[in-house]
């Protein structure tokens, strides 16, 4: 039973990293939040209702990174490009807010404000494995594999490839790498297609996880993924990656301590503690030194 | 109908004030909604447990929260910009749940009996508010203010106490979005801890952002305007969210001050210079 909540716990981790992990890429780069990011995890979930009920599954996959990298193209066109310079990152904030509200108002719209359930699995995906004595649904493979998959690609991304490199020099200071030839605007519509179409995956698997879309979660799941990003450290795409694993599996034992009403402050109370006493993040991140100064 | 409209109008009025009072100190706080439950929930504990009056009850509500958000607040105002978003909207959420996990309250469940609020009493207290504001807006603690907020290192060299000020904006912000919880609950009869989400407090921040944060009446307007409009305007009630996200962000691109921008202090001294008019992300640090 403990086995079986801490790999549940493991796998929820896993997620809350995968959305966790774009938020800390655009504030590193940026130094911006982008709170439309909750709402594009939440609208993975309703791509995933239209596909599934045209397309074969592993063609959702494909429509959420698609559909996510779009919606953060258009977040960053709208809300960020806009307002740039150093003083304007409460303005863009408050931007991103807007299209967050904007996002979800058409969604209720279209699909209502209860939760919109998917067509249930079938073949392998529905059948369960068994580890340790205990049952886990296939499922929960193909989330820690996609996880792994895409924040190693990323890793791989950022510090392998030309790209990657471009993304790291901005990420430094945008003046120096404009002034090496570098495109910043080009740089930041990759970032925000990247962050963007992570946190649609995750919304997707978040919810063939519960076998529901709803329009709600952007402000309790991808709210609580911007808690794990600070307490990641701003802009550290390991710590926000470890600390996601950390709160999963410290939810998943409240809940087995029969706590689980408590989880939700849990995350919180972390993150006003991390950002008070330690506000470099767990692993203190130099990047976020100079942004407290 | 058309008093319950006005109701509500006064208390997001009083909510956008709570906000503009911390932002005038420079800094924006995403915990009105945890702030206001705190109130309303002093309150209600105050009437229906003890047997207070209502009067009494709501001073109490106001001083027990102002002190609470100054405790809160003592740790959390030095972080600046991002940080600060983040923790306000971490003391919005763990509010909320201590206030799910308290069984003397109702927990999840709700909590109810509280009454006697009406129209009335929301335009005294707005009133009230308003010509405190007003005096505040006149007085030399404004500029203390004002110079806390252009530039502490600055203020603290003139023998401003910086920590204080802000303290003191976060407190009296926290004071006023308690009486207006006080109201709300006495008015709604019963309430859950839900009611103060932390989209409550996104709105309400909104709220100041429309309306213009160089003076209180941008707040008073920008409440004004998204409360009774949608109410008018059938499409603006359907679309309320969209309109609202809209109107934010025409407003930032091509009015990054707000519907109102003059300021009081310098209306009335001289026709002012306009580069003590910022947006509100220059007021933010």
């Amino acid at each position: 039973m403990l086995t079986g909540q801490i790999v549940n716990g493991f796998v929820s981790g896993m997620m809350y990293a995968l959305v966790a992990i774009g938020f800390t890429l655009v504030v590193g780069v940026l130094d911006k939040l982008n709170f439309t990011h909750p709402e594009v995890l939440m609208f993975g979930g309703f791509v995933g209702v239209i596909s599934l009920n045209v397309l074969p599954l592993p063609w959702a996959f494909v429509a959420a990174i698609a559909v996510g990298g779009a919606m953060g193209l258009i977040t960053e066109f709208i809300a960020f490009r806009r307002f740039q310079g150093s003083d304007a990152k409460i303005t863009a904030a408050l931007a991103s807010m807007a299209v967050g509200l904007i996002v979800t108002d058409l969604v209720q719209k279209l699909w209502g404000t209860e939760a919109v359930t998917l067509p249930p699995l079938t073949g392998w995906m529905a059948q369960r494995f068994s580890l340790a004595g205990v049952e886990f649904p296939n499922l929960q493979i193909v989330i820690v594999g996609i996880t792994l998959g895409l924040a190693g690609g990323l890793h791989l991304f950022l510090e392998r490839s030309k790209a990657g490199r471009q993304i790291r020099a901005v990420a430094e200071s945008s003046v120096s790498a404009s002034l090496l030839g570098i495109d910043v605007r080009r740089v930041t519509q990759a970032v925000f297609l990247i962050s963007s179409a992570l946190a649609a995956e995750a919304g997707l698997l978040l919810a063939l996880r519960t076998g529901a879309a709803s329009s709600d979660i952007g402000l309790t799941f991808g709210l609580k993924a911007f808690a794990i990003m600070a307490i990641g450290g701003l802009g550290d795409l390991r710590g926000a990656a470890v600390g996601g694993v950390i709160i999963g599996i410290l939810e998943a034992l409240m809940f087995y301590f029969g706590l689980g009403r408590l989880s939700e402050l849990t995350v919180w109370a972390a993150m006003i503690l991390v950002l008070m006493y330690r506000p470099a993040g767990i692993f203190g991140s130099t990047h976020v030194l100079e942004q407290r100064a | 109908m058309i008093s319950d409209q006005l109701f509500f109008t006064g208390i997001n009025i009083l909510l956008a004030w709570s906000v503009y009072v911390s932002l005038i100190t420079g800094r924006l706080s995403f915990a009105q909604g945890a702030v206001m439950a705190i109130g309303c929930y002093s309150s209600g504990v105050l009437t229906v447990r003890f047997g207070w009056p209502r009067l009494p009850a709501c001073v109490a509500a106001a001083v027990v929260t102002a002190i609470v958000a100054a405790i809160l607040g003592y740790p959390a105002l030095r972080l600046r910009g991002v940080y600060l978003i983040l923790v306000t909207l971490g003391i919005t959420f763990c509010v909320r749940v201590t206030f799910e996990n308290v069984n003397y309250i109702g927990g999840v469940s709700g909590f109810g009996g509280m009454a006697g609020s009406d129209l009335s009493t929301v335009v005294v207290a707005v009133v009230v508010v308003g010509s405190i504001l007003l005096w505040l807006s006149l007085s030399p603690l404004q500029r203390s203010c004002d110079a806390v907020r252009e530039d502490d290192r600055v203020a603290s060299s003139l023998g401003i106490n910086v920590t204080l000020i802000r303290i003191m904006g976060f407190s009296a912000g926290a004071a006023i979005a308690a009486v207006a919880g006080v109201l709300y609950g006495h008015y709604m009869n019963f309430v859950r801890p839900e009611s103060f989400d932390v989209l409550l407090s996104i709105y309400v921040v909104l709220y100041v952002v429309l309306g213009g944060v160089n003076n209180m009446f941008g707040a008073l307007l920008g409440a004004v305007v998204m409360t009774l409009l949608p109410e008018y305007f059938r499409i603006l009630s359907e679309w309320r969210p969209t309109v609202f996200g809209l109107s934010i962000l025409i407003l930032l691109l091509f009015r990054p001050m707000g519907l109102l921008t003059f300021r009081l202090v310098t209306a009335r001294v001289r026709k002012g210079p306009m580069a003590a008019l910022k947006p509100l992300a220059d007021r933010v640090q």
